[in-house]
C-alpha cells in the first residue's frame, strides 16, 4: 500500500473515487440513478447542451439567409466606413480644467496619450448643462427643441406640480374591482418622454451591431437591432428616482427632506426586526398601502456583527459593511409580487442599531419594468455577472446628504456599482467586434458633486476639515477612469474609433441662489396675504398675481395666460417683455455677502432651442455663475425669505450653471481637426464614420477625423493646445 | 392490488419517492457548494442567452458554445461532491428496493428453469434435483457442457416459500424459490464468492467456498407497475418521481440543485 507519504484530504479522495468506481463498474441497472440530486444534475446538463444543439441546429439552419441579409446590410453600413467598430466611453462630468491638471501632474497617463497622439478638446454642452439634457443631445444629434427634455423635471401646467421629465408611469389601463381589491389588467404604462431617434437607432437598421450601456435617458429602453442598458432616469421599485431607508432603534429624526425614509427597528430580547418599504399594494387601488419585506437581525455577543434573515436568506453583516444585493419579494397577495434587489449596510449596533438599506432597484434578473433591450439583455448580465444597480440614479447621494452614510460608506457604494459597470463593458467590448459599443459611467458625476467640498479650499461644507486632512477623492477618481481608459485601449485595434466624452464639466457650489425668492422679493412672485415664506412646489403662491416663477434647478417660466392654469402674463409682447426685463435684472446680479457675480448669463429659449417641442421649454435659462446654483428650496418651489445663503451639505460640487463655465471633454485616438466641438456633434460623427447619410433634423455637425491612431502602448508625446469653448 | 384495491407496490414507490426525493434535496443542500451551484447555473444560462442575443456574431455565438460546454462540465463537478454522499446509501438502498420490487413471484402452474453452473463440466452428470413438496420437474436435466450449467424446467402446484436442494456428490446446495403473489424479497441467483457481485444481485448467503456450484439461478418475471395508466419499471417510476418530489421540495425549501 502506498498510503505513505499521501495527505488525508488524498487519502478520502482516493477512497472515495474507489468507491465511486466500484459502484460505476457494478452491472446493476439501479446504479445509473443516484437520486433527485444527480438527476436534476444530469438533466440540467443535459437539457442545457440539447437547447444549445436545438439552437445550433435552427442557427445552422438559418445562417444562409441570415448572413445573405446581413451581406447586403452591411454592404451598405460598412461600404464607405472610415472604421469599424466606435467605443465611446461616457464619463458622466468629466471636468477638462481637472483632467489638464492632472494631466499635467503626470497622473493620467493614458489620457495624456491620447491627447498627444489623438485629440484633446472642451466638449460644448448643452443649454442647460445638465446630464438628462446633454446625454438626450449626445445621442439624437439634436437640441432640446427636438428631443424634449430641458430638466430632469418638467411641469404640469394644470397645478405647477413636477413631474418627471423623461419617462411616465401609470397603472395598467384596465382593472378589476372585487370588494376591497382592484386587479389590475395588464401590465404598467410607460411611456418615454424623450423625443428625436438615437443614433445606433439608425447604425442598427443599417446592419451595424451596437451594445449601448447605461446612457442616460435611455428609459424606456426602445427597440432597436442591438442590446440596450437603461441608465439614468430607471426608477426604483417604488416608482421614484431612489428611495433609501434608514431603519433604526433611535426614537426620533428629523424627517428626510427628500430621498429617504425612516423605519423603527423594535427590539424583542437581543433579536430586532424592522422592514424594508416597497412599492404601492396594486390591490389597493391606488389608496397608498405599502408593500412591505420583514427583515430581522441578530446581534452577535461581539457587538460588531449580527446575522440578518430577509425571507428565506441568512447573512452575516459587521459594522461598516455593506451585504450583497439581496433579492426581495413584495407580496401583495392573490399570486402578485414584485422582485426587487436591495443592499444592507450595517452602520450601528450598539447603543443604538441601525441599519442603511439602498433603495429597492428593479431585479435585473427578474425585471418588473423593462430595463434592457431585449428584455433578456439585463437578464443575460445579471446572469452572467451576479445582480447589479439597476436604478438611474444608483449613488444614493441623498443618503450622504443626509449623514445616514458617511464618506467612505457612499465612495464604497459608488465603486461597487462602477465596478459591475466596468464588468458589462468589458463584456460589451468582448461581444461587438464590430459595431459601436457605448457605456456611460456615471460614478465621475456623483463623486464630484458629493466630494468637491475638498478640492474647494473655502467650500462652506468643508470648513471642519483641515486642509491637510482633506482626501484626495477625486484626483483617485480620475486616475482610476485613466486606468480603465487604459485597459480599453488594450482591446482596441487600429480600425477602432475611441472617444471619451463628457457631458459637461464640473465647478463648486458654495453658495445657494434662491431664484423663487429672489422673484418674490422682487415682486415677480406673490404668496397668498400673511405668508412670507411657502412651502414646497408653490404651496401659498398665489398664482393670480404671479408672472414668474422656477423649479428644477435652471428654467425660469413665466406663468403665462392660455398656458398656465391660471396665467397671466399675455403671449407675445408682454411676455416678450418680462423677459427681457427679467433678463436685465438677473444677468451679472451680484451676491452681496461674497461680491462674486452670482448669475453671469440668462438665456432666452426662444433663442437657443429650435423644434417642435418649444413649447415645452422654459422661457428663460439661468446661467450661474462659478460657485453659484438654484438652492436647493428653489428647485423645490418654495420661496423663503433668503435670497443668497451657504451651501452646507455635502453635494458640493455641480455643474447646472452657466454652460458656457462647464464643457464637457472629447478625448479621441484619432486627429479632429474641428476646434470648437460640440456634444451635438458625436451622433452625426460616428454615422459618417460608418458610412452612413446623414439624417436631415440633425443639428450636429461631423467632425472631421483622421485616419492615424493612437498605439495602445507607448510614451505620451507633449500635449497640444487646447481650443477654448 | 392490495386488499383495499391499492396497488400496493405503486403506493410503495410514490411514498418512497417522496420521502427520497426530501432527504436527497436536504442532503443536497448541506453537502453541496449551494453557492457556487447559483452561480455556475447562472453562468450557463447566461450563455444560452448570449447564442440568442449575438447571434449574428459568429465568433461570439463559437465562443458560447465553448463556454457552455467548460460551464457544463464545472456544474457537474460542483455537483459531484454530494453525488459521492449519497451514491452509496442509494445505492445499497435501491439494491434492497428492487429485491422486492424488481420481480414478481413466479405463479402456480407456471413453468420456470432453476439452473445451476458449475465449476466443472465433468460435474454435471452428477447433479441431482432435490424438490419439496409441491414443486414438481416438468422435463429431465438439461445439460449444457459449453456453459457448465444444467437446467430443470420445473412447475409448482401451490404457492409457498419454497428451498430447492441440488446434490452434487455427498453435498447439498440449497436455493430458495417463491411461489405466489405479492410482495416478496426474492433472489433470483445464490453465488459463490464475488462478493460485490452478490452484494448487487444477490439476496441469499454465499455458496461454500471450493465446491461444485458456483450459482444457482430461478428465473423470476420482471414487475410491470402501473401508475398513471402507464406500465413501468418500478427504476424508471422511481427516477421520475423522485425527482418530481425533488423538484417540488427544492422550490419549497429554496435548495440550488
Amino acid at each position: 500500500m502506498k498510503w505513505r507519504g499521501t495527505t488525508r484530504a488524498e487519502r478520502r479522495r482516493l477512497l472515495a473515487l474507489a468507491v465511486l468506481g466500484v459502484l460505476l463498474l457494478s452491472p446493476l441497472r439501479a446504479h445509473a440513478y443516484a437520486g433527485p440530486g444527480a438527476g436534476f444534475a444530469v438533466l440540467s446538463s443535459f437539457w442545457t447542451l440539447f437547447v444549445a444543439f436545438l439552437y445550433s441546429i435552427y442557427a445552422f439552419v438559418v445562417w444562409p439567409f441570415r448572413q445573405l441579409f446581413r451581406l447586403l446590410r452591411r454592404r451598405k453600413a460598412y461600404g464607405k466606413a472610415q472604421i469599424t467598430r466606435a467605443v465611446i466611453l461616457g464619463f458622466d462630468g468629466m471636468d477638462p480644467e481637472l483632467t489638464e491638471r492632472f494631466i499635467a501632474e503626470g497622473r493620467l497617463p493614458n489620457l495624456a496619450k491620447l491627447r498627444g497622439q489623438g485629440t484633446f478638446r472642451k466638449l460644448r454642452t448643452t443649454y442647460p448643462a445638465i446630464s438628462p439634457v446633454a446625454w438626450s443631445t449626445f445621442m439624437t444629434g439634436v437640441n432640446p427643441g427636438k428631443h424634449n427634455i430641458y430638466d430632469f423635471l418638467a411641469r404640469d401646467l394644470s397645478n405647477y406640480l413636477p413631474y418627471l421629465s423623461s419617462a411616465e408611469i401609470k397603472g395598467p389601463k384596465r382593472s378589476w374591482k372585487i370588494g376591497r381589491y382592484t386587479i389590475p389588467l395588464g401590465s404598467p404604462r410607460i411611456k418615454g418622454m424623450r423625443r428625436g431617434i438615437p443614433f445606433w437607432h439608425w447604425l442598427g437598421e443599417a446592419g451595424i451591431f451596437c451594445s449601448v450601456i447605461r446612457v442616460p435617458v435611455t428609459f424606456p429602453p426602445e427597440k432597436f437591432p442591438g442590446v440596450l442598458l437603461s441608465g439614468m432616469c430607471v426608477p426604483d421599485l417604488k416608482g421614484s428616482q431612489g428611495t433609501f431607508c434608514l431603519c433604526t432603534t433611535r426614537a426620533s429624526g428629523d424627517k428626510f427632506r427628500e430621498g429617504g425614509v425612516r423605519v423603527p427597528i423594535e427590539r424583542t430580547g437581543s433579536r430586532c426586526s424592522s422592514y424594508v418599504p416597497g412599492p404601492e399594494d396594486p390591490l389597493s387601488g391606488g389608496a397608498g398601502a405599502e408593500l412591505r419585506v420583514n427583515f430581522e437581525i441578530h446581534p452577535d455577543k461581539s457587538g460588531n456583527q449580527a446575522r440578518f434573515t430577509v425571507d428565506s436568506q441568512s447573512f452575516a453583516l459587521k459594522v461598516g459593511d455593506y451585504s450583497e444585493w439581496i433579492p426581495v419579494k413584495f407580496k401583495a397577495g392573490m399570486g402578485f409580487s414584485a422582485h426587487g434587489i436591495c443592499r444592507f449596510y450595517l452602520k450601528e449596533l450598539s447603543p443604538e442599531v441601525e441599519v442603511y438599506v439602498t433603495p429597492v432597484n428593479i431585479d435585473p434578473g427578474r425585471p418588473d419594468l423593462p430595463i434592457s433591450h431585449p428584455v433578456t439583455y439585463s437578464i443575460y448580465l445579471a446572469k452572467l455577472f451576479g445582480p447589479y444597480a439597476t436604478l438611474g440614479l444608483a449613488e444614493d447621494t441623498w443618503a450622504l446628504n443626509e449623514h445616514v452614510l458617511d464618506d467612505d460608506a457612499f465612495l464604497a457604494q459608488c465603486y461597487a456599482n462602477h465596478d459591475d459597470r466596468e464588468r458589462m463593458l468589458f463584456d460589451a467590448l468582448e461581444k461587438t467586434q464590430q459595431g459601436l459599443c457605448a457605456c456611460v459611467f456615471d460614478t465621475t458625476d456623483r463623486v464630484q458633486h458629493m466630494f468637491w467640498r475638498y478640492l474647494d479650499e473655502d467650500h462652506p461644507a468643508a470648513r471642519d476639515v483641515p486642509r491637510d486632512q482633506r482626501p484626495s477623492v477625486i484626483q483617485d477618481l480620475y486616475v482610476r477612469m485613466d486606468e480603465l481608459i487604459g485597459r480599453v485601449m488594450k482591446q482596441i485595434d487600429d480600425k477602432t474609433l475611441l472617444m471619451i466624452v463628457s457631458d459637461h464639466g464640473f465647478k463648486s457650489f458654495n453658495r445657494c441662489f434662491n431664484l423663487n425668492a429672489w422673484l418674490h422679493q422682487n415682486g415677480y412672485l406673490a404668496l397668498k396675504t400673511g405668508k412670507t415664506e411657502s412651502g414646497d412646489w408653490f404651496d401659498d403662491v398665489d398664482w393670480s398675481r404671479t408672472r414668474a416663477y422656477t423649479m428644477g434647478l435652471n428654467g425660469l417660466y413665466l406663468n403665462l395666460k392660455g398656458r398656465e392654469r391660471q396665467g397671466v402674463i399675455e403671449p407675445g409682447a408682454d411676455a416678450d417683455a418680462l423677459k427681457e426685463e427679467l433678463r436685465r435684472k438677473l444677468d451679472g446680479l451680484v451676491d452681496p455677502a461674497s461680491g462674486r457675480v452670482g448669475i453671469t448669463g440668462v438665456f432666452d429659449c426662444d433663442s437657443v432651442y429650435a423644434g417642435p417641442y418649444v413649447d415645452n421649454a422654459p422661457d428663460l435659462i439661468v446661467g450661474y455663475g462659478d460657485g453659484f446654483r438654484a438652492s436647493w428650496d428653489s428647485v423645490m418651489g418654495k420661496v423663503t425669505s433668503q435670497i443668497f445663503e451657504d451651501n452646507l451639505k455635502a453635494w458640493s460640487g455641480d455643474h447646472c450653471i452657466d454652460p458656457r463655465l462647464v464643457p464637457g471633454v472629447l478625448f479621441c485616438n484619432r486627429k479632429i481637426s474641428d476646434e470648437k466641438p460640440a456634444i451635438v456633434d458625436v451622433a452625426p460623427t460616428v454615422l459618417k464614420l460608418f458610412g452612413l447619410p446623414l439624417p436631415g433634423h440633425l443639428d450636429g455637425k461631423p467632425w472631421t477625423v483622421g485616419a492615424s491612431v493612437v498605439a495602445s502602448v507607448g510614451t505620451p508625446t507633449a500635449p497640444v493646445a487646447i481650443v477654448e469653448s | 392490488m392490495g386488499s383495499l384495491g391499492v396497488n400496493v407496490p405503486a403506493a410503495i414507490v410514490f411514498g418512497i419517492s417522496l420521502f427520497i426525493g426530501l432527504v436527497m434535496v436536504i442532503v443536497f443542500r448541506h453537502t453541496s457548494d449551494q453557492k457556487a451551484i447559483h452561480v455556475a447555473k447562472d453562468r450557463l444560462k447566461a450563455h444560452l442567452l448570449a447564442l440568442r442575443l449575438f447571434q449574428d456574431q459568429i465568433p461570439v455565438v463559437m465562443r458560447s458554445y465553448g463556454r457552455i460546454v467548460l460551464a457544463t462540465g464545472h456544474y457537474l463537478r460542483l455537483a459531484f461532491k454530494p453525488l459521492l454522499f449519497v451514491i452509496v446509501p442509494m445505492t445499497f438502498l435501491i439494491v434492497q428496493l428492487d429485491r422486492y420490487l424488481g420481480s414478481v413471484p413466479l405463479e402456480v402452474g407456471q413453468s420456470f428453469l432453476v439452473k445451476a453452473r458449475m465449476a466443472d463440466a465433468n460435474a454435471l452428470n452428477d447433479a441431482f434435483l432435490q424438490l419439496p413438496d409441491g414443486l414438481a420437474t416438468t422435463a429431465p436435466a438439461v445439460h449444457v457442457p459449453s456453459e457448465n450449467e444444467v437446467a430443470w424446467r420445473m412447475v409448482a402446484a401451490r404457492a409457498g416459500d419454497y428451498i430447492v436442494n441440488i446434490q452434487v456428490s455427498d453435498q447439498t446446495f440449497a436455493k430458495r424459490l417463491v411461489v405466489g403473489s405479492g410482495l416478496s424479497r426474492l433472489s433470483s441467483v445464490r453465488l459463490r464468492g464475488q462478493f460485490w457481485k452478490r452484494i448487487f444481485v444477490s439476496g441469499e448467503p454465499a455458496l461454500p467456498d471450493n465446491n461444485f456450484i458456483e450459482a444457482i439461478e430461478v428465473q423470476y418475471p420482471a414487475r410491470n407497475i402501473t401508475f398513471a395508466w402507464i406500465e413501468w419499471n418500478w427504476i424508471w417510476l422511481f427516477f421520475v418521481l423522485s425527482l418530481a418530489a425533488g423538484f417540488l421540495f427544492k422550490s419549497i425549501l429554496g435548495i440550488e440543485i
